[in-house]
């Protein structure tokens, strides 16, 4: 968790992502900010995001997200 | 027969809610799936076929797409083998997967696009002295084939990401695709928003049938009165284009971006206030668009499913292909944050707007009309801190009604523009246009009768610009997030009736139908 939360940092810092859980619906995390997040997810993880997995709930907040990541990681 | 027809709005529809009411639950979908297939028939003959073939094959490789999956067995067999088990699985799905939009779109392609592909190759062959080399080849096509191919795509890879799972009902399947209320213009489904509805069976309820009703009424309202008449002039400026220029054009860029937005809009409030009748909830395609800060946001607030379509199913799969993400890495990595973040995602934006310019029609100008809003929303993006710092700079408050108003001003001229070349016959014919806008302004225009030779007279004019107030009250009243309908539903039942008869009268009597009046054809229809 401590590595997403350093990429999320580096990519759009400023939020406090261990709290926030409406960064799309509240477009704190605009569609640049996804594409730049996912192939630093993709390597830091070894995981594979497809078109599927390109929904807010995905991303809406950290905890979020780390479920996504370790859902991939299952597949 | 259309939406606007009487044979439709007093004939085919109640005769379609009657029978729908009078049948058993279960049956119900049957009576929508033969009304829809009755109204396409009406419409495009034989050329159902078309719709047959996309129907059974989007049937059969959705479930084919399924079946592999669930085939596949992995009980007892090494960590390794399962890993090579699912790659292959994997390879045949992305197959299979191909193999289904390529029926879709092959069909699309062919029927809608071969012309204009057989006549640029053979003006491309014409310039160095070949002779034309293929055959003119112009196919009729299906009533809302662009609108249909979509939401087969749409099923085909939301099943393949298993979003949703493989449909083995066949009727349910056929009638999320072809639902007679959606076919000419859309919006553009999802299977998740409506197919299981579809199949439901309600039984008809007052509250859905009024509020139906309401809203097929306010579609009318903005079809008949105001889209309708303004075709008249939209036709006559830009059927004879080279008579005209300066004012006059200007003038017919702005009436035909109403036009478009009363014509679609008002369409789709009818196919809205359809599906509620037999409660069933359509997606809206229009959130106020003209209210909108910038093209992007435009965008979001016009033609909405179209939009979505395009960032699910063209905006995302590109941005994730290997080469595409590669590309994002070096421009962030060389050309700085804000900047690399933009021009990665130039090449999926590239592609959606490549797609909603084609999807519109075959000319140069839909081209044309694409790549414009690719360049204003690339450029919106990649200008937007620099902006912000230049207003704080220059200590300008952006949430001022002064900048407000600057922002929409220049939205409007943005979408002036791009709608003229969208209109325009051809591309030449819009360059020609747009040009003719500074070469030939003239005053004089606006005192010496021209504006009265357009095809519209004072009372025409006045009844446009009534139904325009008519529809920015609501317009307005709705982004402050107010229901009219909910409000109107409060009243007492004479006040009730005396707005919904007010609004039926209006519509008789402003409506341009009748001698003088061309029955204009529903815009999107023709996409």
């Amino acid at each position: 968790m401590n590595k997403l939360l350093e990429i999320l940092n580096e990519i759009n810092p400023g939020i406090d992502y261990e709290t926030e859980t409406r960064l799309i619906d509240d477009a704190l995390l605009d569609s640049f900010s996804i594409l730049s997040l996912i192939p630093e997810l993709e390597d830091a993880f070894d995981i594979s995001i497809t078109p599927a997995d390109m929904i807010p709930v995905n991303f809406n907040s950290a905890n979020a997200i780390w479920s996504m990541i370790n859902r991939l990681k299952e597949d | 027969m259309t939406y606007t027809s009487i044979l439709y709005l007093f004939i085919f529809l109640p005769g379609v809610m009657l029978l729908y009411q009078l049948a058993p639950g279960r049956h119900r979908y049957k009576v929508l799936l033969a009304g829809s297939w009755l109204f396409f028939l009406s419409l495009s003959g034989k050329l159902i076929i078309y719709l047959l073939i996309s129907t059974v094959s989007v049937h059969h490789i959705g479930l084919w797409l399924s079946s592999c999956k669930k085939d596949l067995d992995l009980t007892g067999v090494s960590a390794e083998e399962k890993k090579s088990l699912k790659a292959a699985c994997a390879v045949k799905r992305r197959r299979i997967l191909w193999l289904g939009l390529g029926i879709q779109l092959g069909m699309l392609v062919v029927l809608k696009y071969s012309g204009f592909f057989s006549d640029n190759v053979n003006h491309l062959l014409k310039a160095v002295s070949y002779p034309n080399l293929l055959p003119a080849m112009k196919f009729a096509l299906p009533i809302g084939i662009s609108f249909y191919t979509l939401q087969a795509v749409s099923y085909l890879a939301d099943v393949y990401y298993e979003k949703i799972p493989a449909d083995d009902h066949l009727g349910r399947l056929a009638l999320y695709l072809t639902f007679f209320p959606i076919l000419m213009e859309g919006p553009i489904c999802r299977y998740s928003q409506t197919a299981n509805a579809l199949t439901e069976g309600k039984p008809l309820e007052y509250k859905n049938v009024t509020y139906g009703f309401q809203r097929i009424l306010w579609g009318l309202f903005k079809k008949l009165i105001i889209a309708d008449r303004l075709n008249l002039l939209v036709e006559t400026v830009f059927g004879s284009y080279k008579q005209y220029g300066g004012i006059v054009v200007i003038l017919g860029a702005i009436l035909y971006t109403f036009q478009l937005y009363a014509d679609f809009s008002g369409c789709i409030d009818m196919t809205i206030g359809t599906g509620e009748i037999f409660g069933i909830t359509i997606p809206e395609n229009f959130r106020q668009p003209f209210f909108s800060k910038s093209p992007s946001e435009f965008w979001r607030r016009w033609h909405i499913t179209l939009g979505t379509w395009l960032k699910d199913y063209i905006f995302y799969p590109i941005s994730l292909t290997a080469p595409v993400k590669k590309f994002g890495k070096n421009s962030r990595a060389k050309l700085g944050k804000h900047v690399g973040q933009v021009v990665a995602s130039a090449p999926a934006l590239f592609g959606v707007w490549i797609c909603n310019g084609f999807w519109h029609g075959t000319g140069w100008h839909y081209l044309f009309f694409g790549i414009y809003y690719f360049v204003l929303i690339l450029l919106e993006n990649l200008t937007e801190p620099y902006v912000i710092k230049a207003a704080e700079g220059l200590k300008i408050n952006r949430n001022n009604v002064l900048y407000r108003i600057f922002q929409s001003v220049k939205l409007l001229i943005i979408v002036f523009i791009g709608e003229l070349f969208f209109r325009a016959e051809t591309m030449t014919a819009g360059l020609s246009m747009f040009r003719s806008i500074f070469t030939d302004f003239d005053t004089k225009v606006l005192t010496n009768g021209t504006l009265l030779q357009l095809g519209l007279s004072y009372a025409d004019y006045t009844a446009v610009f009534l139904g325009f107030l008519a529809v920015l009250t609501v317009g307005i009243i709705h982004e402050r997030g107010i229901s009219i309908r909910d409000k109107i539903s409060g009243y007492k039942i004479p006040v009730r009736w005396t707005l919904y008869y007010g609004a039926i009268l209006l519509v008789i009597v402003l409506g341009a139908y009748g001698d003088g009046y061309i029955p204009a054809k529903l815009i999107y229809a023709g996409f």
